[in-house]
């Protein structure tokens, strides 16, 4: 199974998150929104913390609130055809498609083992 | 007569006034950490019902505290700091949960579509071409972004 995640991230802030979090996925960077839009999960007015200016030797010393056009949390399971098997989308981005729930869903669409 | 009457009510209205605006506070920053807490692990309530009361409670311990009545000096400001950090937090919190909701129903794809080509940046400067993904089973997954 490949894992492929998208973001608005800047390319340095993708490879500074896979570097920090050790993660060995595919992290594809859409600043411009491009495939966000495409595919339609496009988050106008989605709710960012940054430290803003209130940072003092890159020590944060207040979150700021601020407005950013994000992807909405989406997760399609696609199979070797390129076909899409299962869709997952959050209506309330704290809750995501948890491991099991992926997990479930790539049992059901490809049979047991998988992943 | 009278002023020493004041001075009373202003002595002993200080310590209450600082301890309801320190517990306050003490609850809001600890309701926000027990919260956030849980973020990372996906364990947050769908409905944070105890969040919200304990983020009320605290706010309610800062406006008592403060309407205690004004108190000079030092401990006056940090009462009007504390209460002040506390209502603001508070009211942080509440708010954030108002913008939990996203615009879902816009998505172009649906199960049994094929996947809309694409191509982006890859973190290791790369261009990564949709097409790649053609003979594996792969999990595509759109994100908020790092934090």
């Amino acid at each position: 199974m490949t894992v492929v995640a998208l973001s608005k991230d800047t390319v340095a802030d993708a490879a500074m998150q896979r570097r920090r979090d050790g993660l060995s996925l595919t992290l594809l960077s859409d600043p411009e929104l491009k495939v966000i839009r495409q595919y339609g999960v496009e988050h106008h007015k989605a709710v960012e913390f940054s430290t803003g200016r209130f940072a003092l030797f890159g020590i944060p010393l207040a979150l700021v609130p601020s407005f950013k056009t994000m992807a909405i949390p989406t997760s399609l399971l696609v199979d070797e055809t390129g076909t899409i098997r299962w869709i997952d989308q959050a209506d309330d981005y704290r809750i995501r498609s948890s491991e099991a729930r992926v997990m479930r869903a790539i049992a059901a669409a490809f049979g047991d083992g998988a992943a | 007569m009278n002023t020493i009457a004041n001075t009373f009510a202003v002595t002993t209205a200080a310590p209450i006034a600082a301890y309801l605006s320190g517990a306050g506070l003490l609850v809001v920053l600890g309701t926000w950490i027990a919260y956030f807490a849980r973020v990372p692990s996906g364990k947050v309530p769908i409905r944070p019902i105890g969040s919200i009361v304990l983020q009320c409670l605290g706010m309610g311990l800062a406006v008592t505290g403060l309407l205690q009545g004004p108190i000079s000096g030092a401990v006056g400001v940090g009462v009007a700091a504390m209460a002040g950090l506390t209502l603001l937090m508070g009211a942080l919190f509440l708010w954030l949960l108002t913008q939990r909701k996203t615009p879902v129903g816009d998505l172009k794809v649906a199960v049994g579509d094929q996947i809309l080509a694409f191509s982006a940046q890859s973190a290791d400067g790369s261009t990564f071409q949709s097409g790649e993904l053609l003979g594996k089973r792969t999990l595509l997954k759109f994100f908020r972004g790092g934090w």
